[in-house]
């Protein structure tokens, strides 16, 4: 049988959905003999080609989350989502609470990460936009919560999926923390 | 009440007429999602979660609020039902700042296990994400108003089980939150910290601050025991983890007079403390502490002992179950010879038992229990609070008065000689005597209530109607300062509005006047106050076995000329208003679970177990039995007060066998 081709991609996240499909451990060498990992951040391949299964964790908090969230969904087949920022904005959404000013001032210029009360900008960096869950942008076909969602969850949807079902986490693994 | 058939998802179910159809599913094992009902609190039909189709409604109901009867037929779970309770849910996780990773309550909020429940991987509305107000300004409890989903069950605990009326709706529709008082900070507000609401709230927006991430309440054992902090002695539920502390809840506030608790139960017994003592410490002749081993301390002591036995006097805690007490009572007795023995509150212990003494000595009733149990204020329909501060010492009584003056219209009659304003809110009258002229007035009003309506021989002794001839009401009214029309008010109030209750605390004892309670007897016993062998009155007393040590003889007082004293102080942490009476002691041994300046002041300091550390027998104010459980294993084999009286009874060569 072939492989089933998967392309994943981070919006505005911590990375830690992708951190928890890794501890699968083991597992991960069952399903490297059905799943293909083409373009995703632990590949490190950006482009997306064509798949059956398209994966992004993250909420959508620029124009470049945007854009990145429509070009995969429109290279897959099936687009699932890991996380709580994916599925219901936060905690990322988080900062809708403030003004973006109130955010970049915060984050540059009171705490450690900055260096010299500089926030950064040019042209290409994209700027922020109200956080908004993914499906608020595209079209998305299952959702994997949690924060981050355990490696269970993760491999009951992926196994699902392979199954040829629409996975919808049962209650009884189902996190939002 | 009478059964009723009712046919639920297509089968015929028994109930009870009076219940709600909520409860009578429930009875039934037939499950119902809820968010604003709370067993004990009054239904409002707020959340929409447990609707129910009733055949001759249109519109899906509440099963809360619903009354069941005769011959309804309800669904329970159809696909429209549960389609809008998923709606119900969603729209509640979009309307506020619901983030679970790092909210306290998760894993035990009701809200995100109904959204597992109705499998909320996504939410179709948009989000709201309102600026809302988090207010941490208070010492023991947070609001944060981005938790909250307005089922209003703080409100009610609030209103319903502490009574106090901090809490309400504020304004309306979509601004619509939490209120305290009008618009203030917890901590300005009226809240009296019981922490019912906190109880209450089926999400992370009421927490305490105490507990806070010292783990989730399915990770914690939990051990029902009693508080030890009041005389009250409430059951409690402790949560503990990693043998640590976590949290204190009641059992429940369902048929529960005690479910309120109060700052004292809820919280400070979770509260951080002074360091503990740990080892054993004498004080050197430099005035240093030196830490010793038990057998070093005991030998140290046992020396002194034996030298001044004669003038050692023994004092300790009636925080502590009856089992120690009997053991240190012993201890004194065989051990160091002295039966000079009293609790710290043994002087109003003492009082209290000379004033039912004198009472029973001239109506030749018999027995310490005359008192009633607490629920009592429940069915009053007056209440005369005098030289008592409960919210104070007492909380809970306090709470059981304003829920009688609310739900019954009690009629609450304050006598107070303080600055303070006690219970302003729920007073009928207020009255504020010359200080130390309350045993005149309370003498006045039996002398009012018995020229009102005569009363036999049997009720009132000669020697007491003798003793009450010189209280004519001109005479009272100048001694108290109180007008003519106010104490008739007061005699009417009592006299006429039954059943009576009448409460005294701390602020009366200190007149240090047996009289006074004889008194107090005497107006529950004039106005035929009672039932059975008990007066509908109400002593409050500070400790939860004050009690106990009472009927326990150990409460006879300490001897003046004593030289020494043993004093078994365990957790008590008040040292401000024992210290004064300490200075001249003499020679000062103190077993304390705490450092504190009273083992300062001490020339032998011995560990304690703190109340948690604990097991044993208590007998509450109202004549209760308690069995508090141990809740804590003791921290690094700290011994029991038990074992370090056997210890120093070995070294003083006595064989002490204590079970």
């Amino acid at each position: 049988m072939a492989k089933v081709k998967v392309a994943s991609a981070w919006l505005d996240a911590c990375g830690g959905c992708h951190m928890s499909f890794l501890d699968l451990d083991e597992i991960l060498i069952d399903l490297a003999d059905k799943i293909e990992l083409t373009a995703t951040p632990i590949t490190d391949i950006k482009e997306f080609p064509q798949v059956d299964v398209g994966i992004l964790d993250g909420a959508v908090g620029n124009k470049h989350d945007e854009e990145v969230a429509k070009k995969l969904r429109a290279n897959c087949k099936i687009l699932m989502v890991w996380g709580d920022c994916a599925c219901f904005a936060s905690p990322v959404g988080m900062r809708n609470l403030f003004s973006t000013e109130e955010v970049l001032k915060r984050y540059y210029t009171t705490e450690s990460t900055s260096k010299d009360g500089i926030i950064p900008s040019s042209e290409e960096l994209p700027p922020l936009t109200k956080v908004k869950p993914i499906h608020e942008v595209v079209k998305v076909d299952c959702y994997v919560p949690g924060c981050p969602p355990s490696p269970k969850a993760i491999l009951y949807a992926l196994n699902e999926l392979l199954a040829g079902r629409i996975p919808v986490v049962p209650s009884e693994i189902m996190r939002y923390d | 009440m009478s059964k009723i058939t009712l046919t639920i998802n297509g089968k015929q179910v028994e109930g009870q007429d009076g219940s709600t159809v909520l409860e009578v599913c429930q009875a039934n094992g037939i499950y119902l999602p809820t968010l604003c009902h709370l067993d004990g609190l009054s239904d409002v039909g707020a959340c929409r979660m447990c609707i129910v189709e009733i055949e001759r409604e249109r519109r899906p109901v509440p099963a809360c609020t619903y009354p069941a009867q005769n011959r309804l037929v309800i669904r329970t779970h159809t696909e429209r039902l549960e389609k809008y309770r998923r709606q119900v849910l969603e729209i509640l996780f979009t309307e506020r700042n619901h983030y679970c990773p790092f909210c306290e309550a998760s894993g035990q909020c009701e809200l995100q296990k109904l959204g597992y429940q109705y499998q909320i991987d996504h939410i179709r509305y948009p989000y709201i994400f309102p600026s809302l107000q988090v207010d941490a300004s208070n010492k023991y409890w947070v609001l944060d108003q981005n938790r909250c989903i307005l089922c209003g069950r703080c409100i009610r605990a609030c209103n319903e089980i502490a009574a106090n009326h901090t809490l309400e709706f504020g304004r309306r529709g979509f601004k619509e939150r939490i209120a305290v008082d009008i618009n203030q900070t917890i901590a300005e507000s009226s809240c009296l910290n019981y922490g019912a609401c906190v109880q209450a709230c089926p999400t992370g927006a009421i927490f305490d601050k105490f507990s806070l991430y010292k783990g989730k309440e399915d990770e914690c054992q939990k051990v029902d025991t009693i508080c030890p902090s009041c005389g009250v002695a409430c059951e409690i539920k402790v949560l503990t983890k990693d043998n640590n502390l976590v949290k204190i809840k009641a059992p429940g506030f369902k048929d529960n007079p005690r479910a309120s608790l109060c700052r004292m139960g809820r919280f400070e017994l979770v509260a951080p403390k002074p360091p503990r003592v740990i080892s054993p410490m004498v004080k050197g002749k430099s005035g240093e502490f030196e830490e010793c081993s038990l057998d070093r301390a005991a030998e140290v002591l046992a020396k002194r002992l034996a030298k001044n036995n004669n003038g050692f006097s023994g004092m300790v805690s009636a925080r502590l179950p009856s089992q120690t007490l009997k053991a240190f009572k012993r201890f004194m007795n065989e051990v160091i010879g002295s039966d000079s023995i009293d609790t710290i509150d043994g002087a109003s212990s003492r009082l209290i038992s000379e004033g039912i003494n004198r009472f029973q000595k001239t109506t030749g009733r018999r027995g310490l229990d005359i008192e009633c149990p607490i629920e009592d204020i429940m069915e009053a329909n007056s209440i005369i609070l005098v030289g008592a501060d409960p919210d104070l010492t007492n909380p809970v009584v306090s709470a059981l008065v304003r829920r009688s003056v609310d739900l019954r219209k009690t009629k609450l009659v304050v006598i107070n000689t303080l600055d303070k304003d006690i219970l302003p809110l729920w007073t009928t009258l207020l009255l504020k005597p010359k200080p130390g002229s309350e045993g005149t007035l309370l003498n006045g009003l039996a002398k009012m209530l018995i020229d009102q309506n005569p009363v036999s021989g049997e009720r009132v002794s000669a020697e007491f109607r003798n003793s009450l001839v010189q209280y004519e009401i001109p005479k009272v009214v100048k001694a108290t300062g109180i007008d003519k029309k106010s104490l008739e008010s007061v005699r009417d109030i009592y006299g006429l509005t039954k059943p009576g209750i009448v409460i005294y605390g701390e602020g009366l004892l200190q007149q240090n006047d047996a009289g006074l309670i004889t008194t107090i007897l005497y107006l529950a016993n004039i106005t035929g106050n009672q039932t059975q062998d008990k007066l509908r009155v109400i002593s409050l007393k500070p400790r939860a076995n004050s009690r106990g040590a009472w009927e326990l003889m150990l409460t006879k007082g300490i001897n003046d000329k004593s030289n020494g004293l043993y004093l078994l102080l365990a957790d008590e942490l008040d040292s401000e208003t024992l210290l004064p009476h300490l200075k001249g002691t003499g020679f000062l041994v103190v077993q304390a679970s705490y450092h504190s300046p009273i083992t300062e002041m001490a020339d032998v300091v011995l560990p304690s177990p703190m109340w948690a550390e604990r097991e044993g027998e208590y007998v509450s104010q109202d004549g209760r039995f308690l069995q508090a459980n141990r809740v804590l294993e003791p921290s690094d084999g700290l011994l029991q007060d038990e074992a370090v009286f056997t210890s120093i009874s070995q070294k003083m060569g006595h064989n002490l066998v204590l079970n």
